[in-house]
């Protein structure tokens, strides 16, 4: 008995390395060890031997079996592998045919630059706020220190409204197209909100058609108005600003400039990106800036004219102002490169889906 | 305003050190803007001093010459077409490698050697306007001559000889600093910049004569000081070099002497002056608004026909000159001149400003006078006028000098607030130390106990207005740059973010992920693309000045520009899923126009239109889920705009129980297709986003999940075409309880489907809240189903 069963072991061993598959496999199990299996056949002659036969026969017995069983466990997890093996071949993509997206939509690039102007702004505290478009020229000017036929009017080329072929006049002056998003600073003083931490990002309007002003264009308008604002928090607010928007390397500067509205009244310049702020580039001067610097738009001390006009006593309040082109400020960051910026606003889907 | 001037000049009269171009940075950081720095040994380059020796013909061209010119120890040969060339002329000789401008026009190119028609030339002789003169009167075809200007040897560079190793600076003036566009208010404005010493210029009191000069104002509001003094005995003629050198430099025009005296006190002192012939000046001068269609041919050579209201300088025959604009032609002062009555005088600047545009006639005088110029300029002007003259034509003083002033200018006086100053720009700056600043910009200090009162100098009258005004001039000078950075303390605001502009992100974000792209279309819109979509121009906002006539109106609706903007695209991008929303400008009596949100979703192509119809209507649907908006469609039929079978008014079921209109779902017209030359179809969805405002929510209910599980079976029947989806959809729902919900698999018409017929298969969600429904109950509630459906001519297929 005791060669019998190492026989079965034997024959259990290359039957099972000869199988190749999980069927081929399970009938070999079922060969060897199922319910009428060789095993139990060797196993049902036990009965007819002698105690001390048995019990030796039994101690083979169970030594062939664990191995068998020992021989299928290694059998099973090779199968295994090779049935996947064979699987992940039968699975696989040509990972080189074209993708296939989901239709997008795409924001407009002015859209996308508003959202992100204004999140920058909301991590100081800033609100945003929408003032009127059209708007009588008195927020557009008069309130801003300027009073009719001042020449500072002239460096806006603006739009009036029509009435029966006249300029349409009202409560407030005349009826224009607000040439700057300024016009809604005294209209955020009259709300008596304070303190006030305004941004407001909104259409403007200019008699101007270039390849590099459109008649229509985007501004953000920055307002702050507490007890103690001072020059030091312009800057750092416009530091905060365009390490967020440009890039962590960048920094301004204020050079002095002239507003009606603001006193005092800077230019504020960025530090530029393509030289970093050398004015020059591979031996030549930087073509993108002046001497290393570009000029990102203007700002200033809101006037005490001003603050009077919006109901604010300029002895108790201070504060800043700027406005800023949401194109122009896209274009400097982005090296778009668009030529003629009138493309924007052109609604030429080859140009819109590409953002 | 922009002014060119060399850096020498203005180091005549400040104390500084510094290189034009550390100058120039410093300046910029603390005053303003240099736009431009110019090196002109360097924009000279290659250009020398040569003398015409031997003129012989050109062979192959009898315009051209071959000039043999010495350009300091050697002789060359040089093709020259100069109309004037001579013997013995001293020329600016341009050699391969100069940079110049071919007949003054185009850009600058880069000499080489040529040959020109055969004849081998080493350079050009040139022309003014080829090496940077433009304005230097020189006959069209001629050649430059420079023997009155240098006595330097042949071969001399040419910035040598002319006196030109220099740099020029551009800078751009503020309009509320006319004191800068002259080189004396400039040079103040440089000294107190970089801390340094200023030098003022010094002007001989004008020594009257006897004779009698009658001037008077009869518009004081308009003109409030007037001076003017004669000159006799005057040798006019061209200008010396260094006085047509600066008239150059600063891009304007060298006349004749006596002019140039005028223009160059301009540019030295930026107060306007003017002089007349005094042969054609009649009697008194009396400043006076022009008579009603009086007119004068002023010196630009035009006619103009004044107004009452225009100011002018007149004698006892007419008008001399448009007063602070131009002067008139005839009483001009020429080469032939010999008695000169110069003029310096203040006018009052809106009226100036008015009236040079009334006129359309602009002037560097104009320029300056609209700007606002005090009347304590005039004397020092006048005074300066008279030394040059004296000094280069000669001309001695023979009138007395008339000077009506009737109201003396008082200067303003502001208290010095140290610690406002302070406050405001954030920096301990110390009391000396701003007294420093203040009196090096010419503002006279006087302390008086504790307090400090500033006088502002005359010539920032105009400016300085307000005692903010201290705290600018403190802070730019201090230095922008020099001062730290902080971040603003104090309270936020306690309110949040504009509820529309809000809504705008959100719902821009919504389209765009849901696979639309973003038109942003400027506010215009073309009249006629108003007519073209039956929209009244009464009802739209009108341009009063439009750029253009496609710019005439802001927008009323976004239909007309979508509808152009498809036509135009459609033929680049076959189909496309677009939204636009911005605002719509609607006119209103007396009143700012509304400015209203506006939506407008599209889908345009050649696919099936039902497809698209439900794709946008799937949109709708979802947006209105998104932000817990209740809409009911109905069918939209009477609406000229729309396709009566394919579109539906969009209705807001809102909180009181009452329906708003808010838009519209559906195709466009054909004739609105047609009139925009919309080939494709074009299906829309319109809402009016400013009404549905007020009642978009964040809608998130929660709705409990179902514990056990439903069933789904598909039906397919076949209907009559009459039968609409509701009807079908809301007979089934309202069958039995156990349908939870119904979907559409399928709407099929085709061979097996009669006429009048279509298939449509439908599945059932079928749910009980209590239990696990059984095969039977199933069957039990599809039976139920179908009994409903029953007398609607429906039957299972």
């Amino acid at each position: 008995m005791h060669s019998a069963f190492q026989t079965l072991q034997t024959d259990a061993e290359a039957a099972i390395l000869g199988a190749l598959t999980e069927p081929a496999l399970e009938a070999v199990r079922v060969e060897f060890l199922g319910r009428k299996g060789r095993l139990a056949d060797l196993m049902s002659k036990l009965g007819s031997l002698s105690p001390e036969e048995r019990r030796e026969a039994g101690q083979a017995a169970n030594v062939a079996k664990s191995a068998i069983e020992g021989f299928f466990a290694a059998a099973q997890s090779r199968v295994t592998a090779a049935a996947r093996t064979e699987r992940l071949k039968s699975e696989a993509l040509d990972i080189t045919e074209p993708g296939l997206p989901a239709t997008a939509g795409h924001l407009h690039l002015a859209s996308q630059a508003m959202e992100e102007i204004a999140d920058i702004f909301k991590g100081l505290g800033f609100v945003r706020a929408h003032h009127p478009e059209v708007d009588w020229d008195y927020y557009a000017f008069e309130s801003l220190n300027m009073p009719k036929d001042h020449p500072a009017r002239d460096e806006w080329e603006t739009f009036f409204v029509d009435q029966v072929g006249s300029i349409m006049t009202g409560a407030k002056g005349k009826v224009v197209l607000t040439p700057h998003t300024s016009n809604g600073q005294v209209r955020e003083m009259e709300r008596q909100r304070l303190p006030i931490r305004m941004i407001s990002l909104g259409r403007c309007y200019r008699r101007q058609s270039t390849a590099r002003h459109i008649p229509m264009f985007h501004q953000f308008e920055g307002l702050m108005i507490d007890e103690a604002v001072k020059i030091t928090d312009l800057q750092g607010v416009c530091d905060y600003f365009v390490q967020r928007f440009f890039g962590a390397g960048r920094v301004t500067r204020l050079r002095p400039y002239h507003f009606r509205f603001t006193e005092p009244s800077f230019e504020i310049d960025i530090s530029c990106g393509a030289c970093e702020g050398s004015g020059f580039k591979e031996g030549a001067k930087c073509k993108l800036c002046k001497g290393g610097w570009l000029e990102l738009g203007g700002a200033g001390m809101v006037h005490p004219n001003v603050l009077k006009a919006g109901g604010l006593d300029p002895k108790k309040y201070q504060g800043f102002a700027f406005g800023w082109g949401i194109e122009r400020t896209l274009a400097m960051r982005s090296g778009l490169k668009i030529d003629d910026i009138r493309i924007l606003y052109r609604n030429d889907l080859r140009f819109l889906s590409q953002f | 305003m922009q002014i060119q001037v060399l850096y020498s000049s203005l180091l005549k009269h400040m104390g500084v050190q510094s290189d034009a171009a550390s100058f120039a940075r410093e300046f910029a950081l603390r005053s303003m803007s240099v736009e431009a720095l110019e090196d002109l040994k360097e924009k000279f380059a290659g250009m020398i001093l040569g003398e015409v020796k031997e003129i012989k013909e050109h062979p192959n061209a009898n315009k051209l010459k071959i000039a043999l010119t010495d350009i300091g120890g050697q002789i060359v040969e040089i093709v020259c077409g100069g109309a004037n060339l001579a013997v013995g002329q001293l020329v600016a000789v341009a050699v391969p490698g100069a940079r110049v401008r071919w007949h003054g026009e185009g850009d600058l190119i880069t000499l080489g050697e040529a040959e020109i028609r055969g004849v081998k030339s080493f350079g050009m002789i040139c022309a003014p306007s080829e090496i940077g003169f433009p304005n230097l009167p020189c006959g069209s075809h001629d050649i430059w001559v420079l023997n009155d200007i240098t006595s330097s040897a042949p071969g001399t560079p040419l910035a040598t000889a002319l006196e030109l190793e220099d740099t020029m600076l551009d800078i751009e003036i503020t309009s509320n600093r006319p004191d800068c566009m002259g080189i004396i208010g400039l040079a103040r404005e440089g000294a107190a910049s970089l801390q340094a010493d200023f030098k003022d210029l010094s002007v001989k009191v004008i020594a009257p004569g006897i004779a009698e000069l009658g001037a008077k104002i009869e518009a004081p509001k308009k003109c409030f000081r007037y001076s003017a003094v004669k000159l006799e005995g005057v040798k006019n003629g061209p200008s010396p070099w260094w006085l047509q050198k600066a008239l150059l430099i600063a891009g304007e025009r060298p006349i004749n002497a006596i002019v140039d005296i005028t223009n160059y006190v301009r540019l030295e002192l930026a107060q306007p002056m003017h002089a007349f012939d005094a042969a054609k000046v009649a009697g008194d001068i009396v400043v006076r608004e022009a008579a009603k269609g009086e007119q004068l041919k002023a010196l630009d050579g035009k006619t103009y026909e004044l107004k009452k209201g225009h100011l002018v300088i007149a004698d006892a025959n007419g008008a001399l000159a448009i007063a602070g604009i131009m002067g008139g032609e005839e009483s001009s002062v020429q080469l032939a001149s010999t008695s000169v009555i110069f003029e310096a005088a203040t006018f009052e600047p809106v009226n100036i400003r008015r009236s040079a545009r009334d006129l359309n006639c602009y002037s560097a005088s104009q320029l300056l006078y609209e700007k606002g110029l005090s009347a304590e300029a005039v004397p020092l002007a006048l005074a300066r006028a008279v030394e040059l003259a004296a000094e280069i034509c000669g001309a001695r003083v023979s009138s007395v000098v008339a000077d009506v002033y009737p109201k003396p200018e008082v200067s303003e006086t502001y208290p010095v607030e140290y610690r406002r100053i302070r406050s405001r720009i954030g920096v301990e700056i110390a009391d000396v130390e701003i007294d420093a600043m203040l009196t090096r910009l010419g503002f006279a200090l006087a302390k008086v106990g504790n307090k400090t009162k500033a006088t502002v100098p005359y010539w920032r009258a105009y400016d300085i207005e307000n005692e903010i005004d201290l705290t600018e001039e403190v802070a730019r000078l201090y230095g922008y740059h020099l001062m730290p950075r902080t971040l603003p303390s104090g309270a936020l605001p306690d309110y949040d973010d504009d509820a529309e502009v809000t809504v705008e992100r959100a719902v821009k974000r919504f389209f765009a992920a849901e696979g639309y792209t973003e038109f942003f279309g400027l506010a215009f819109v073309d009249g006629r693309d108003l007519a073209r979509y039956d929209l009244s121009a009464d009802a739209a906002l009108k341009i009063h000045n439009p750029l253009s006539e496609d710019l005439g109106y802001l927008r009323p609706s976004l239909m007309p520009g979508l509808l152009r903007d498809v036509a135009r695209n459609e033929t680049t991008t076959a189909g496309a899923r677009v939204f636009e929303l911005g605002r719509v400008y609607l006119p209103q009596a007396g009143e700012l126009p509304l400015e209203d949100l506006s939506l407008v979703v599209a889908e345009y192509g050649k696919g099936d239109a039902g497809l698209m119809f439900r794709r946008l209507k799937g949109t709708l649907e979802r947006f209105a889920r998104a932000h817990g908006l209740g809409l009911r469609l109905a069918p939209l039929t009477g609406d000229v705009h729309w396709h009566p079978g394919r579109s539906a008014s969009i209705n807001l079921l809102t909180k009181d129980g009452t329906e708003l209109t808010a838009g519209v779902l559906g195709a466009v017209a054909h004739e609105y297709r047609e009139a925009f030359k919309v080939d494709s179809e074009l299906f829309v969805l319109s809402l009016d986003l400013a009404a549905l405002v007020p009642h978009l929510k964040r809608a998130q209910v929660y709705v409990p999940v179902p514990e056990l599980p439903s069933v789904s079976r598909d039906v397919a029947y076949l209907a009559p075409e009459t039968a609409t989806y509701e009807d079908l959809s809301a007979a089934a729902l309202a069958a039995t309880p156990l349908v939870r919900s119904v979907d559409l698999v399928e709407i099929y018409r085709g061979v097996s489907i009669p006429a009048g017929k279509k298939g449509v298969t439908l599945t059932f969600t079928l749910q009980a809240l209590d239990k696990t429904l059984t095969a039977e109950e199933i069957s039990a509630a599809l039976e139920l189903v179908g009994a409903v459906l029953a007398p609607l001519d429906v039957q299972t297929r």
